[in-house]
């Protein structure tokens, strides 16, 4: 399947706000990776055209944060702690559990663009362990039945979506 | 600069506030390894290893990006930095792949030399190997990026000296390695193959692709000799590698104060391969029955001297010529004049370089007073303002591009005049998209307006500067709405240039586009008004940078290679200096002017030429209308061509010389800002060939009463005494031109005015033909030279591949039915030619652009044969043709 079509016309309306801008690189690749949850390799000649730097230079600072992706991740992204306080209340299983369900390894995104499965080292929210994120949403005391409804719960609302 | 004082291992030094620690070291002998460290990059302090620790408070800094401050006081070599040394070297080394026994950096290795001064043999460290994927499919450059030790030498290089930005750092940590865009290979990217990287990297990770063949050479250069580039008129100064007899590598000179510094480009830097091709000539020839034969050289200059001196006792001496060499050395142009004007009594002395715009630059340079003529790119970075008008540096003189590009970084605003968007267009403040061809209306109307005077009566500034009322009455030359409809140019981008350039004293870069332009002989003149009205004469960072193709154009012409010049640009037509050069010479001067390169195909067609010496040259390649160039030197009794390669040209000769390359003898080259540099042979000429200068030595000891100089040194102290104008011409290393006289404070005074003479020229009609629709623009790619005669035997060009396709504008191609890569047919009323296609999106509706040198420089079919100077010349840029599908 295809990853979701750009709107350039969006795109280009974006740059043009930042066009010109001295220190506008970072915010423009912030609003960019919003917007569109990455950053098309398309978009890298005309980002540094707009503000005046080498095509290279932008992809430089694109590929040195893990903030900004050159491919389109899917529309929930999952991100498991693996944190001290994570790991001993069981995060190792949860991984596991979501990798069997999903078919997906680390860092991998679905086929059909709907999940990226992730792992990152804290979530800062230690009192709620095992946790995960879903796109911006926190998810804690998390156990394999709750794991499987919430997976459940993303996967019918993309059904709903397409009802 | 406040002066402060420090101790640095226990020494006192001196310093001004702000300076390094590294650089104060430097400055007092003590040595600090570095390998990040480079004198033109902004230090960065990435490879740690120049670190010194602070006795004070026991801090460990870098010292190439810490500023000295009063009373500091630091250790260079304490126990603790060198420990800390060894360990970031054994880190290196540890990441590093083991291959340095077949590492063809070998003993140049900066790596290497750091660990060995060390002493680190063995990390005793777990090996860490950063496997980079091999990357050796361009035939210029290897990336080998597993032996890359982040020293980031290559991007700065890139960003701050060539500024193409074709790299640059991507990921962080373990990963972090150069990278194109994409992670495209490099000639998928915007790399222009400069090299700059190649020789500046510290290790093995970037080197030269050696050029493919039987002998592919391996491993470091024996030795390395100092020598001049011979292809464009820059005059970068190399430093040629050479193994036996062979030179296998070249690299930016490392001496001081060179023009180019640490960068080449891809000519100067990989097209050198052209020097070991096959097709290099080594044995005299003559040709018997229609096939050369191999000759003695004795025998092949009795014949030549013969046949001249009978040719000229039958016809006269109108009847023989003498073609050469914008290419040659400076002292060899010199003894090849005079040597036609002493024993063969004829002025036909011409080069090619005339021909394609040196005739209008000696124009410039009278219309100036000689007040010009040295003009140094170091300069470029005090400019007020530049203007580039119909030039393209990235491909025609990449140096010079470097020089804008870095001063457009530096703030310094650049207005560029071009019709499509060349890669200087994004460094402009400025991008004026004329119409080919109407820069004369555009330069005079900036003339006129910019006049200080502007505002006084017309009568007093038509005194001053005279043909200004012409100017200002021939129908509104100075109406920005008219101006702005001849040259396709808008009322406010007009007015926003003639604010950018009020008040400034301009510094005005001149390329082909307007020397070789149908108004060429007034567009060039129009130049010279503007710069003198803005006050440019004898500033520094002002003036006219004029983009000499050739590496010798200009000496070439200083030495007398021009029908009406004695050497010292002195005019003939002055029978005091005719006479001066008589005496000089102990002999009877002719003074009728001689014919011009066009004139003397001309006069080969019309049977008034009987005998033509041609030497670094290939005509049949060069010049425009190539089957009427070799219809009329077919016509010819005799013609002798002296030259490096088998060409088109020694293909039709009766008698072939093989002469030497720059780099196989001694000789000077004068670069395009006036500096003289003088070189010495890196390895001995192919076979049996001799240098130029020896062969012209003796050949006029054959024609007439004539000491063979002997030596090349005879031949300079006579140049320095008869040509004052090179009286700084040295042995060895560089001068300068010296001026006759003397620039100094003649802004803005009446002097200057009195040099100002406006022409109210008009460009002619430019309304379309309709049975030539499109307005085909021919230049240079920068992989090649002039006509391609030397690079297109380069092996590593060859591999390259270029084809050269024509450039048409995308809504064109879709009118047309075209894709890219489609065969096309372009003819214009001289000629036709086939090429591919390649849609270019910064060209305008109507216009094509045709790349020289590739083809066999077919693309000279297209243009009439025509002198620049004459003013019905319809030029050499652009011509009008039809597109038809194949």
């Amino acid at each position: 399947m295809e990853p979701p079509e750009i709107n350039w016309d969006k795109m280009q309306s974006i740059i043009d706000q930042h066009r010109g801008e001295k220190w506008g690189l970072i915010p423009l690749l912030q609003e960019i990776q919003e917007e569109f949850g990455y950053i098309p390799p398309t978009a890298i000649e005309p980002v540094a055209k707009a503000l005046n730097l080498f095509p290279s230079q932008v992809q430089g600072v694109i590929t040195f944060y893990a903030g900004f992706a050159l491919k389109p991740k899917g529309k929930y992204v999952l991100k498991v702690c693996r944190g001290t306080a994570c790991h001993v209340k069981g995060s190792r299983s949860i991984i596991r559990l979501m990798q069997k369900e999903l078919n997906l390894k680390e860092g991998e995104t679905s086929a059909d663009y709907q999940f990226t499965l992730e792992t990152v080292a804290c979530l800062g929210a230690c009192f709620l362990a095992p946790t995960m994120l879903v796109n911006r949403s926190y998810f804690g005391k998390l156990a394999p039945a709750r794991v499987t409804s919430l997976l459940d719960h993303y996967r019918k609302s993309k059904e709903d979506k397409t009802k | 600069m406040k002066q402060i004082s420090l101790s640095i291992d226990g020494k006192i030094v001196d310093c001004s506030a702000g300076t390094s620690l590294l650089k104060a070291a430097e400055a007092n002998g003590i040595k600090i390894p570095r390998l990040c460290d480079h004198p033109e990059l902004k230090p960065v302090g990435a490879c740690r290893l120049c670190i010194v620790e602070d006795q004070k408070t026991g801090r460990i800094m870098a010292s190439c990006v810490t500023p000295a401050a009063q009373d500091m006081a630091v250790l260079t070599d304490s126990d603790r930095i060198k420990n800390h040394r060894r360990n970031i070297v054994r880190l290196m080394m540890a990441e590093h792949p083991e291959s340095c026994l077949v590492c063809n950096k070998g003993n140049r290795c900066r790596l290497r030399q750091v660990a060995a001064e060390l002493g680190i043999g063995e990390t005793r460290l777990y090996a860490m190997p950063n496997a980079s994927p091999f990357e050796q499919a361009n035939p210029f450059i290897i990336r080998d990026l597993s032996k890359c030790i982040l020293c980031g030498k290559c991007i700065r290089a890139d960003h701050e000296l060539v500024v193409v930005g074709a790299i640059d750092y991507n990921h962080r940590g373990f990963k972090s390695r150069p990278a194109t865009v994409h992670e495209l290979p490099l000639e998928n990217s915007s790399c222009t193959f400069c090299g700059t990287c190649v020789s500046i990297c510290p290790t093995g990770a970037l080197s030269p692709h050696a050029p493919a063949g039987d002998r592919p050479f391996v491993g470091t250069p024996e030795r390395e000799i100092q020598s001049i580039c011979g292809f464009c008129g820059v005059g970068c100064a190399l430093a040629m590698g050479t193994a036996g007899d062979r030179i296998v590598e070249v690299n930016p000179s490392q001496l001081p104060g060179t023009v180019n510094k640490s960068t080449l480009c891809v000519r100067g830097h990989f097209a050198h391969d052209f020097l070991n091709a096959a097709e290099r000539l080594t044995h005299p020839a003559i040709v018997k029955d229609g096939q050369p034969v191999s000759a003695a050289w004795e025998e092949a200059l009795k014949l030549i001297a013969s046949r001249f001196l009978e040719i000229k006792k039958a016809e006269g001496p109108q009847s023989v010529a003498f073609w050469g060499s914008s290419k040659c050395t400076n002292e060899e142009n010199y003894l090849f004049q005079k040597m036609a004007r002493v024993f063969l009594e004829t002025n036909h002395v011409d080069n090619i370089g005339n021909f394609f715009g040196q005739s209008l630059v000696r124009r410039m340079d009278e219309q100036a007073g000689g007040k010009c003529r040295i003009n140094r790119l170091q300069d470029l970075d005090k400019a007020q303002v530049i203007l580039v008008l119909g030039a393209n540096p990235t491909h025609s003189t990449p140096v010079v591009a470097y020089y804008l590009k870095r001063a457009a970084r530096q703030g310094i605003p650049l207005v560029v005049v071009e019709p499509r968007e060349t890669e200087l267009v994004h460094y402009a403040a400025l991008w004026l998209r004329i119409k080919p061809q109407t820069d004369l209306e555009l330069i005079n109307g900036l003339a006129g307006l910019l006049h200080p005077k502007m505002g006084d009566a017309p009568a007093l500034i038509d005194q001053q500067t005279p043909g200004f009322n012409a100017l200002g009455a021939s129908s509104g030359s100075l109406e920005l709405e008219r101006i702005g409809r001849i040259t396709g140019l808008d009322v406010r981008t007009l007015e926003k240039t003639i604010e950018l350039l009020r008040g400034k004293k301009p510094a005005i870069v001149v390329g082909n586009g307007i020397l070789q332009q149908k108004y060429g002989i007034h567009s060039s003149a129009a130049v010279m008004n503007l710069l003198l009205i803005g006050g440019g004469l004898g500033v520094t960072g002002a003036g006219i940078y004029m983009l000499a193709g050739e590496n010798n154009q200009i000496g070439a012409m200083d030495m007398g290679s021009a029908p009406d010049l004695f050497p010292g640009r002195e005019p003939l037509a002055d029978d005091g200096v005719r006479r001066a050069w008589e005496q000089r010479w102990n002999t009877k001067l002719p003074s009728n002017p001689g014919f011009t390169v066009a004139g003397m195909i001309e006069a080969a067609e019309k049977g008034i030429l009987k005998a033509l010496y041609i030497m670094g040259e290939n005509p049949l390649r060069s010049l425009p209308q190539p089957q009427r160039v070799k219809e009329a030197l077919q016509k010819l009794d005799f013609l002798v061509v002296q030259d490096i390669l088998n060409t088109e040209t020694t293909q039709i000769a009766d008698v072939i010389l093989p002469g030497a390359a720059f780099s196989e003898k001694k000789g000077s080259f004068t670069n395009l800002e006036g500096r003289i540099q003088s070189f010495s042979e890196v390895v001995s000429p192919p076979g049996d060939a001799r240098p130029d200068w020896e062969i012209l030595d003796q050949l006029a000891v054959r024609l007439g009463k004539h000491n063979a100089y002997g030596s090349l040194e005879k031949i300079r102290t006579e140049i320095r005494e008869f040509v004052p104008m090179y009286k700084d011409l040295q042995d060895c290393g560089q001068g300068w031109i010296t001026e006759t006289h003397p620039s100094a404070g003649v802004a803005d005074t009446a002097a200057a005015d009195s040099l100002i003479s406006f022409s109210a020229a008009e460009s002619a009609d430019q309304s379309p033909d309709k049975d030539y629709p499109f307005e085909a623009l021919l230049g240079a790619l920068r992989f090649h030279l002039g006509s391609g005669t030397r690079s297109t035997h380069s092996q590593r060009m060859i591999s390259f591949g270029i084809k050269g396709e024509i450039g048409i504008s995308p809504e064109d191609g879709v009118a047309l039915g075209l894709q890219n890569g489609d065969r096309v047919a372009i003819a214009s009323k001289y000629g036709g030619i086939e090429r591919e296609i390649r849609m270019e999106e910064g060209l305008g509706r109507g216009q094509v652009y045709i790349p020289l040198a590739v083809n066999g420089n077919d693309a000279m079919n297209l243009i009439g044969l025509s002198d620049l100077t004459e003013p019905g010349s319809s030029g050499l840029k652009m011509c009008r043709v039809r597109l038809s599908k194949v």
